[in-house]
């Protein structure tokens, strides 16, 4: 499978932060306390789809256009109307134009890192990556605190997810499918569903055997992320065998083809609509990729013939199917890259492209709690800052766990007993609910 | 109460470390620049300036004016030297005033370091751009820096905030960051073009921090030495941070606090210079009970001798040694990547003699398995994939094939690792003095199928073929990440904020790529065109044919057997572009004068001298690299074989070597670097240096004090196998006694041999979701050893998995037969004939390498003779029981003289085979439970686990489904997937 590789080609899978030898607490200082839960709605979302874009799409080209610009910035694209009166969005996302109302624009998000790999964390996250150890992803978080029943995934990400689970250890990671569904054909993870031959009785007879076989390291287990993981996935794999639950959830086939086809024939699309079926199956957290978003070079021709109309027609699929469904509004929505992409195009192709840019973004939200038809924040003249106060993608992150109804403020021990409070910095944004 | 004491400790003395080196060049040492060395000494400086003063404050400012005797004291730090009204010094541009910027964060991402700038004004990001800073604050009418009005400067104006400032106020009008800001306007903001100062050294006091308490807290003073001689106190004007904050948290001003027990690295940074401080807090005392691992020897090699300084420092106490079940798992999967067989397991463990864990590892690197996977290692770290090598070669899917191969037989062989690097780095596509035709004779029947006389030929060059490694920045950064494990990639951009780099250093870097045209197959060297046309005018017969018919014909004629033309590596030393040559084409048609031609130049990594582009770069880019004194290639290569059998680096992530990312121990990988150089980068010598230390012999079995560590090598961490080998071991672990052996002994088939070749576009299922690499991003992070949900379902429920346990020709059915009434052997052994197959394996590899032998000149034979010879009879030693072995000398007198094996009818022999099975009187299923454990956890069951297993077999429907859900139960126990 052909992953979309950045420009800085930094994808580091097993990060794993070490140094300290401590197992006991010592006291939290320094990060601050969001306000009283109290005091804003509750959140309604049971489950979430995050979006991820990787890459870092252009802000200025897609949900955030500013039309009176100077050429140097505007760039060719033309802003049309949407179905809530005075948003205005791409020329080239019409179906999500007549959508409007049930999404959440946010503008003139920014935060400072400009590189891939330390973006996604962050924005992955909601806190600002720190060199001794990895913040835990919204899947991680989710999974550890609404787990799905056994025999279905906690967490299922189409093909990949950029984040990985974290000082919450490994067994949170979520399964990875390594595979796109693609329209009108039967999709399966491998290995989901008994071969035949092999009768239910047998598997089960089987597992209680090694049940009782594998017990070398269980003195090490409590202190090796590993060990603990692999018990972990061994149990989870062995109720996903046993029950046609989870490969009835992934067989987007079954979708009856009117409803299927909304979502455009990309794999993208078909991807989204995997989502809406695994959430409503019973996963809690589902991670679908779209990449290809690094315009350096040729950023307008690419927007235009490749990443807009595959993330137009799935994204506008999966919010109208969740509404047809009735899951809209207990599931929650997050779309968001690392960063925009600098407003002021260069000269690295004949057309131009745009290089990589934090200080002024968008993000997307939805379901759940989140009243849509609305922009929230708002860019300068040009995109290249937030007009007035920046959100920031703490906010965001802390916004996505209250519409779970996570506390933000949840504090975990780490690895190595450090208490870590969920999202340092956030605070939620309220008129996302109002 | 403070609590810092100096803890450092005298340079270890190993023995031998003055034998003469032979092959080095020794002027290309001086070469070295003073300023990569400035920076590496400001790392090795630091134990040694300052061996006897404890230094828990900083010094206290010692005036300029104060006699020093012999040595220069450093000036005061500016904040001192700036506090009055009255101070009168003009601050330098470099030293002083474009670090304070820094040091208030002015040029940092989020400020006017960003690629737009902010509020129209741009700073290089993290600095040492100083002409284009100096040019972006005097930048006309901007007002940043006005002499005439000084104090309407903005950048004093708005850090402020008199001037509305977005960034906020930074400093106060009467504070000496204003002042020195203002004398350097006032003095004319001077900045001397062109002229960066060197900055020699960077010296750090204390050197080294051991905290005592989680309440203590120390303050760092940063000395800077320049190269004219001027020494000075710039902690205020350093940018500081911490590895781990949770361990010792820094502040801005440099002052260090100490946290949870365990060690760091609180890093400092200046000018160019990047310099860790290691902060450590020992652990109080242990207490240990009967159930815990406690070593009981002295350490005596180096390794275990250095590891063991850095444990009490921290006061950690080492496991014990493992098992010698573990042992020949580990030794065998580690260093083979092959699951040993339940004969090699049981006599291992049978075996009384003391130093059978020294023979083993011997056996094991002298074994063909022990080639195939590091080549495949190699690979990884060479970039060998099947995508980026598509249309290099005319003959399709043979490119990695020929490349796995090309580092196989040199593995083999045991080529220095520097000769192998050297055949990668200056390899040509010809062989010195080959014909153009020739060479496409001899690549035309090598991509037939004939690797080995690929792998004959001394250079490598599809390394330089790649789709991927084509413009020169590209191969700038992948040859750093391959030979130096250094990700330089940021300086493609800016100053790199973790080393000294600049985006100055990279440029000069990459220009010595540009002239080297390599990947195209329809690129030739001038001379060699001719020729290629004539055979594309035989293969086409004069048809004109477009890109894809063309390529088909080709292919068609390559597989006949038809000489077919290939492209070439060559360097375009003409010092001049194509592009740039037919514009001077152009030009002189049109009459115009043309100017003289430039040659390019550039330059290796912190080396001042320019290479001149004139000729090929290559070979002093190998000088360069080979070294001693290079900085980065031995221990790349070092630390990436310590990981594999760690899991951890000595530096870690192993492919990202830097200032700010030091060693855990500096001293053994040190140690290792200088030895493995002084034994001429001998591969072999590595292993069984790294494999022969307790430290690689412990036990995963922890106590209490080394439980939480995962960074000090004081037990075996387990990790997850790596995907080659976890497929194989499926393989060997399900299959018969005899299909296993076959494996073994040939390898085609095993994935650690590259037995399951990817080509474009297609990965075996197995092995891409057990996290094989995709050698494509100049990462070691292209291979994951994270354990998945989508592993334990693949293992648990893949029909492959399936398949193998119940295969026809897998080892239940075996067992079944053995159980039942004894099936009559058709005659055949199948034990004998894996052994046989695998004495014919070792005798065809001993002759290739004797072949070798013999090809080389007299002198350097004479030279090699006795060590050649002695690795001969150690080799033979294993079949000279059952086979005729001929002696070395009349082998290299005639290799080919030793075409079979003849065995040998003695009665030495038959007294050997008298030995009984010690486990064969035991009753029929319970030889099979011990089987089934052997083959998958290589150790005899524990009395329970025999009796739970016999249980669950006996009351299965029938025997065969008990030992097919014996072994479905052993491979998916974590015993079996992780290594311990």
């Amino acid at each position: 499978m052909k992953l979309h590789k950045t420009c800085d080609g930094l994808r580091r899978r097993d990060l794993l932060k070490v140094g300290t030898l401590a197992a006991g607490g010592l006291t939290l200082s320094g990060y601050n306390r969001l306000a009283a839960a109290g005091q804003v709605a509750p959140g309604h979302a049971q489950r979430a789809i995050f979006i991820e874009l990787p890459g870092g799409p252009s802000h200025i080209d897609t949900f955030d256009l500013k039309p009176d610009a100077p050429d140097t910035h505007r760039g060719t694209f033309n802003p049309i109307s949407t179905n809530v009166p005075g948003i205005q969005i791409s020329e080239h996302l019409p179906k999500l134009a007549s959508c409007m109302d049930k999404f959440v624009i946010l503008r003139g998000v920014s935060h400072t890192l400009a590189a891939h790999r330390l973006g996604q964390e962050y924005v992955n996250t909601g806190s600002k990556p720190i060199p001794a150890l990895e913040y835990p992803s919204y899947a991680a978080v989710v999974s550890k605190e609404r787990p799905s029943d056994r025999d279905i995934p906690n967490a299922v990400a189409v093909p990949k997810a950029s984040q990985g689970p974290g000082f919450l250890g490994i067994r949170y990671s979520p399964l990875e499918t390594n595979a796109q569904p693609n329209f009108g054909q039967t999709f399966n993870v491998r290995g989901i569903s008994l071969p035949g031959g092999i009768g239910i009785d047998e598997v089960k007879r089987r597992q209680s055997l090694l049940n009782k076989l594998d017990r070398r390291f269980t003195s090490l287990e409590k202190n090796d992320q590993l060990l603990d993981g692999l018990d972990q996935f061994g149990q989870q794999a062995y109720s996903m065998i046993t029950s046609s639950r989870a490969r009835e959830a992934f067989d987007i086939s079954k979708e009856p083809e009117s409803f299927a086809r909304q979502f455009g024939e990309e794999s993208f699309g078909q991807s989204c609509l995997l989502a809406l079926r695994l959430v409503e199956s019973g996963v809690r957290f589902v991670t679908v990729q779209l990449g290809g978003w690094d315009t350096h070079t040729d950023n307008f021709s690419k927007l235009k013939d490749n990443n807009l109309p595959k993330l137009d027609a799935g994204l506008s699929g999966l919010l109208t199917g969740l509404q047809q469904r009735g899951l809209l509004e207990s599931t929650a929505v997050y779309v968001t890259g690392e960063f925009g992409r600098t407003p002021k195009i260069n000269s690295r192709s004949s057309e131009g492209g745009r290089d990589h840019y934090p200080r002024c973004m968008f993000m997307l939200m939805a379901g759940g709690g989140v009243r849509g038809g609305q922009v929230i924040g708002e860019s300068d003249d040009t995109a290249s800052g937030p007009r007035h106060e920046g959100i920031s993608p703490d906010d965001v992150a802390a916004s996505f766990y209250h519409n779970l109804g996570i506390d933000p403020t949840l504090e975990y021990d780490s690895n190595t007993g450090r208490p870590i409070t969920l999202v340092r910095d956030g605070n939620v944004i309220n008129q996302l609910f109002a | 109460m403070i609590n810092v004491t100096e803890t450092i400790n005298p340079p270890v003395t190993l023995p031998d470390s003055t034998a003469p080196h032979s092959h080095r060049t020794e002027d290309s040492m001086k070469q070295l620049s003073t300023r990569l060395l400035a920076c590496c000494l400001a790392i090795a400086a630091v134990p040694i300036l300052n061996p006897k003063v404890v230094l828990a404050e900083p010094v206290s400012p010692i005036r300029t004016d104060q006699s020093a005797g012999d040595t220069v004291l450093p000036a005061p730090p500016i904040s001192s030297r700036y506090a009055a009204d009255s101070a009168k010094e003009v601050p330098d541009f470099q030293k002083h005033v474009m670090p304070l910027l820094g040091r208030l964060g002015c040029n940092g991402r989020a400020c006017h370091g960003s690629f737009q700038g902010r509020g129209d004004f741009q700073l290089s990001l993290f600095g040492y751009d100083f002409s284009a800073d100096h040019q972006a604050l005097m930048a006309e009418n901007t007002g940043r820096v006005d002499v005439d009005d000084v104090d309407e400067s903005l950048i004093l104006a708005k850090p402020t905030d008199a001037d509305m400032h977005e960034g906020g106020k930074r400093f106060e009008k009467g504070q000496w960051q204003y002042r020195v800001l203002r004398n350097w306007i006032a003095a004319g903001a001077a900045f001397k073009q062109g002229q960066t100062q060197s900055l020699e050294k960077l010296e750090i006091q204390p050197a080294e921090i051991r905290f005592a308490t989680d309440a203590d807290q120390v303050s760092l003073t940063v000395i800077a030495h320049w190269a004219d001689g001027s020494v000075e106190d710039v902690t205020p004007l350093c940018r500081f941070s911490s590895n781990d904050d949770s361990i010792a948290a820094i502040d801005e001003t440099g002052l260090v606090r100490s946290g949870d027990t365990g060690d760091t690295h609180v890093i400092v940074y200046y000018d160019n210079a990047v310099a860790p401080v290691p902060v450590l807090q020992p652990l109080s005392p242990s207490k240990f009970d009967a159930q815990q691992s406690v070593a009981d020897t002295t350490p005596t090699q180096p390794i275990d001798v250095l590891i063991q300084q850095k444990l009490d420092k921290l006061g950690i106490t080492p496991s014990g040694l493992c098992t010698d079940a573990a042992f020949v798992r580990r030794a065998a999967l580690d260093i083979t990547g092959v699951l040993p067989s339940t004969e090699r397991v049981e006599a291992f463990l049978a075996d009384n003699a003391t130093d059978k864990r020294e023979q083993l590892i011997n056996e094991l690197l002298e074994s063909p398995a022990y080639a195939a996977w590091w080549a495949t290692r190699l690979s990884d770290w060479t970039g060998n994939n099947a995508e980026q090598l598509n249309n290099v070669l005319p003959v399709r899917n043979v490119g990695t094939k020929l490349w796995f191969q090309w580092l196989r037989s040199r593995l083999e062989n045991n080529t220095p690792y520097d000769q192998i690097i050297e055949g990668i780095v200056t390899a040509n596509t010809r062989q010195t003095d080959e014909s153009y035709l020739d060479y496409c004779r001899e690549m035309t029947l090598a991509c037939n199928g004939d690797l080995d006389r690929f792998a004959q030929r001394d250079g490598m060059p599809l390394f330089w073929s790649r789709r991927n490694f084509q413009k020169p920045e590209e191969r700038a950064i992948g040859f750093a990440y391959t030979f130096l494990g250094v990700r330089i990639e940021c300086a493609q951009c800016h100053k790199h904020p973790f080393d000294q780099w600049s985006k100055q250093d990279f440029d000069d870097f990459s220009k010595l790529f540009a002239p080297i045209r390599s990947g195209n197959a329809n690129q030739v060297s001038p001379e060699s065109k001719e020729t290629r046309d004539e055979l594309m005018e035989k293969l086409t017969g004069g048809k004109k044919l477009n890109g894809g018919e063309l390529r088909r014909a080709i292919y068609k004629a390559a597989e006949t057997g038809v000489v077919v033309p290939f492209g070439e590596l060559y360097v375009n030393t003409r010092g001049i572009s194509d592009k740039a040559k037919k514009q001077r084409a152009a030009a002189k048609k049109k009459g115009n004068k043309l100017p003289p031609v430039r040659v390019p130049t550039g330059k290796i990594l912190g080396i001042e001298q320019e290479l001149e582009l004139s000729e090929d770069p290559r070979p002093a880019l190998m000088d360069w690299l080979r070294d001693e004194s290079n900085p980065y290639f031995a221990k790349a290569i070092v630390n990436r074989v310590w990981s594999n059998y760690f899991g951890i680096g000595i530096v870690d992530p192993t492919d990202d070597m830097n200032l700010a990312n030091p060693p855990s121990n500096a001293a053994l990988l040190d140690h290792l670097a200088v030895e493995f150089i002084r034994h001429d980068f001998d591969l072999k010598w590595l292993h069984r240096e790294i494999t022969l230390s307790d430290a690689y012999q412990r036990s995963a079995a922890t106590n209490a004090s080394n439980a939480l560590d995962r960074t000090n090598f004081a037990r075996h961490i387990p990790r997850r196998l790596p995907a080659e080998v976890v497929f194989d071991m499926v393989a060997l672990a399900t299959g018969s006694t005899e299909k296993a052996n076959q494996l073994r002994s040939e390898l085609d088939e095993m994935a650690i041999a590259d037995g399951k070749p990817r080509q474009r576009n297609q990965s075996n299922f197995a092995l891409d979701v057990f996290g094989q690499s995709i050698r494509e991003t100049n990462c070691d992070c292209d291979r994951s050893d994270a354990p998945s949900l989508l592993q334990s379902i693949y293992l648990r429920n893949d029909f492959e998995m399936y398949k193998r346990i119940a295969d026809r020709d897998g080892w239940v059915a075996e067992a079944c037969k053995d159980l039942g009434v004894a099936a009559p052997n058709a005659g055949q052994d199948p034990k004998a004939n894996a052994k046989q197959r695998a004495a014919d394996a070792l005798r065809k590899q001993l002759v290739n390498r004797i072949k070798q032998f013999a090809k080389q000149p007299a002198a350097r034979q004479d030279k090699q003779r006795e060590k050649a010879e002695q690795q001969f009879d150690k080799a033979t030693q294993r079949i000279a029981d059952e086979f005729n072995v001929p002696t070395f000398a009349s082998l290299v007198a005639d290799p080919n003289s030793w075409n079979e094996l003849e065995p040998v009818t003695s009665n030495k022999r038959r007294a050997k085979n008298g030995n009984a099975d010690p486990a064969s009187d035991k009753p029929g299923l319970e030889r099979i439970v011990d089987q089934a454990y052997l083959r998958t956890l290589c150790r005899y069951p524990d009395d329970s686990e025999s009796e739970i297993a016999m249980t669950y077999i006996n009351e299965s429907d029938s025997p065969s489904d008990g030992i097919e859900g014996l072994m479905w139960a052993l491979v998916n126990t974590k015993e079996f997937i992780i290594s311990h």
